[in-house]
């Protein structure tokens, strides 16, 4: 009764949505029964024609449902998204065409008044802010605050406008605003990202086996260039496109044979300095029967802010970038990569450049003692895991240029080795 | 759980989301006599052809026509939500705003009594009980019947008159009573 069919690709990762009609969960979007068809199969025209112009791309406009829409209806429909960004820009229209729906017409005209309200209360407090600078005698606190009051009017002088929201989600944010900067970080905090993040880093107990507290402040995406093909004739003939990483997943060591590019969204305008360091937290050591931290990369000085280039131009090198190696007969290997807020704003820290010996057992508590690193004040942070492949053998060749060690654990004494070799019956 | 969560949010939702490739009416095949096992065989392979809506609108056929006439456009709808949740904030803290400046004037009016006369100031901080009866009420209370009684009692300053029949299914037998007139408190 039940029939088990091949699920299709755009439903293989996705939970099974409890939508209308579900008796049975297995979806057939190619099945040989055509659905039976919809009593009225007009669509609303006027909605329709105001949201086809330029510029809607704004939510996930459901590319893959319409690229499932039959043939039968005689429509194609674009499987990706319009490339739309700071090169390509474009500009933001109605989605609601004026007149088709009096509410949003209603809305509009008074989000548009609250926005002129608020502008104009803030030229109020910009004035006040300079006079109160001119005059000698000013309470730091009250300019605080008079600061503080500004920063909110900014914000909220243009939060709700809907060209701006939409500038905001489709990549065409102004990091000059600070509404765009406030949307963007908003985001990024409750849209999933870094929950993500800091879920990973958890449960993979990043954080009380490197370090006691991390609070990220802005977001880092890293990319590796994808796995090699299935097929074995294109592997060395397909050139490697860099693709975007989620936090926590396993790589292979062909896959970070070389930097990562680092994609980064800061909210901060000012520029502050950050250090690099990306660190594996599972290498075995045999001598103490427990784990020690290997240094495979370390960038300190990095300027960012919300206007430097994404991603990040990695300086000339301070210590070099040595590929993750996790040894053969070792469980997966952590990998994290962690951009720290340095003391200071401005001044450059001199860090030693350490050498290959010191890079095993290297510790990073230590470290950011040392330098005043303090991973809760901000910063960035990423994950990844990895486990040992036939690609190890040749870094350990090729890039380390020294034997490759393979763990497994001690053979377990045999209790009984005595009794066997004693004679089992007397005679 | 914020895994789950991201690849909801970019899951590609269509509304037609799974159907089965067998589908049947609840039809019994011949013969069956049993209905033990009729029933059986009602619950474990139940109809699942949708064709009809359910009385209760559990299911619908057109589902997609509705939510695109209710939701023409996700961001038509956020627009709207914000200028309504706008409206809200705006004369929620116009009220909160006018409390507080009459608490302050309150304020400042009993400042300056407490200045001018602390005696009065004193007087004025006294806290009433509004069901108490002054002599001449307790008098007038005296010449009263016992519903009557009641109701002089329930007109307390400030707050609603608990003059209220009780309410009952059916309205009364003897019908409105046009001639009532309320029992007031002297002052």
């Amino acid at each position: 009764m039940f029939s088990f069919r091949r699920v299709g690709r755009a439903y293989a990762g996705l939970p099974r949505v409890r939508g209308n009609a579900t008796l049975q969960s297995t979806p057939a979007p190619n099945s040989d029964i055509p659905p039976p068809p919809p009593p009225e199969a007009k669509r609303p025209e006027v909605k329709q024609g105001a949201k086809e112009n330029s510029a809607t791309a704004a939510e996930p406009a459901k590319p893959a449902e319409e690229s499932d829409k039959k043939a039968g209806r005689g429509r194609k429909y674009p499987s990706k998204r319009p490339l739309i960004n700071l090169e390509h820009p474009r500009q933001w229209n109605r989605p609601v065409a004026a007149g088709a729906l009096p509410v949003y017409d209603y809305a509009l005209a008074y989000i548009k008044r609250d926005a002129k309200s608020r502008r104009d209360e803030l030229e109020q407090y910009k004035t006040l802010l300079q006079k109160a600078e001119n005059t000698p005698d000013f309470v730091p606190k009250d300019l605080e605050k008079l600061k503080e009051k500004i920063s909110i009017l900014e914000v909220q002088s243009a939060i709700n406008l809907p060209s701006v929201r939409w500038k905001a989600r489709n990549g065409l944010a102004d990091m000059t605003l600070p509404v765009y900067r406030y949307l963007l970080e908003q985001r990024w905090r409750e849209e999933g990202a870094l929950d993500l993040l800091m879920e990973r880093i958890h449960q993979m107990n990043v954080v009380p086996d490197l370090l006691p507290s991390l609070h990220p402040s802005f977001d880092l995406r890293v990319n590796f260039p994808e796995p090699p093909p299935e097929n074995i004739a294109l592997r060395s003939r397909t050139k490697r496109k860099y693709q975007k990483i989620e936090p926590g997943v396993f790589l292979l060591p062909e896959q970070t044979r070389k930097p990562p590019m680092l994609y980064t969204t800061v909210f901060h305008p000012e520029p502050k300095l950050y250090t690099l360091l990306m660190l594996d937290l599972d290498v075995p050591d045999p001598e103490n029967q427990t784990f020690q931290t290997y240094l495979h990369w370390m960038q300190p000085n990095i300027s960012l802010s919300a206007f430097s280039k994404s991603p990040i131009p990695l300086p000339t090198t301070h210590t070099r970038y040595v590929p993750p190696h996790p040894q053969k007969g070792t469980p997966y290997h952590r990998y994290v990569l962690l951009l720290v807020p340095q003391p200071s704003e401005t001044e450059r820290i001199s860090v030693p450049v350490p050498t290959d010996e010191q890079r095993l057992g290297f510790n990073y508590r230590e470290f950011a003692e040392k330098y005043s690193l303090d991973a809760s004040k901000g910063g960035a942070a990423f994950m990844w895991r990895e486990v040992w492949d036939e690609t190890v053998s040749k870094i350990y060749k090729d890039v380390l240029k020294t034997e490759e060690p393979v763990y497994g654990r001690a053979p377990r004494p045999d209790r009984y080795a005595e009794v066997k070799q004693a004679k089992k019956y007397t005679l | 759980m914020a895994s789950t969560l991201l690849s909801f949010q970019r899951a590609h939702k269509s509304l037609r989301v799974a159907q089965s490739s067998i589908r049947h009416t609840g039809t019994v095949p011949e013969g069956t006599s049993d209905p033990r096992k009729e029933l059986i065989r009602r619950v474990l392979y139940p109809p699942n052809i949708r064709n009809r809506a359910t009385p209760t609108g559990t299911w619908l056929p057109d589902v997609g026509r509705r939510l695109q006439r209710a939701i023409p456009s996700k961001q038509a709808h956020e627009t709207i939500e914000r200028a309504w949740l706008l409206h809200r904030r705006h004369v929620r803290r116009g009220r909160q705003a006018e409390l507080e400046r009459k608490f302050e004037c309150m304020r400042a009016a009993m400042e300056k009594l407490r200045e001018l006369d602390p005696k009065l100031y004193a007087e004025a901080n006294k806290d009433e009980d509004p069901r108490a009866r002054s002599p001449q009420e307790t008098e007038v209370w005296k010449s009263l019947r016992g519903s009557e009684k009641k109701a002089f009692d329930s007109r307390i300053r400030g707050l609603f008159p608990r003059e209220m029949r009780t309410p009952t299914d059916t309205p009364p037998t003897g019908g409105w009573n046009y001639e009532y007139t309320p029992i007031l408190r002297p002052n």
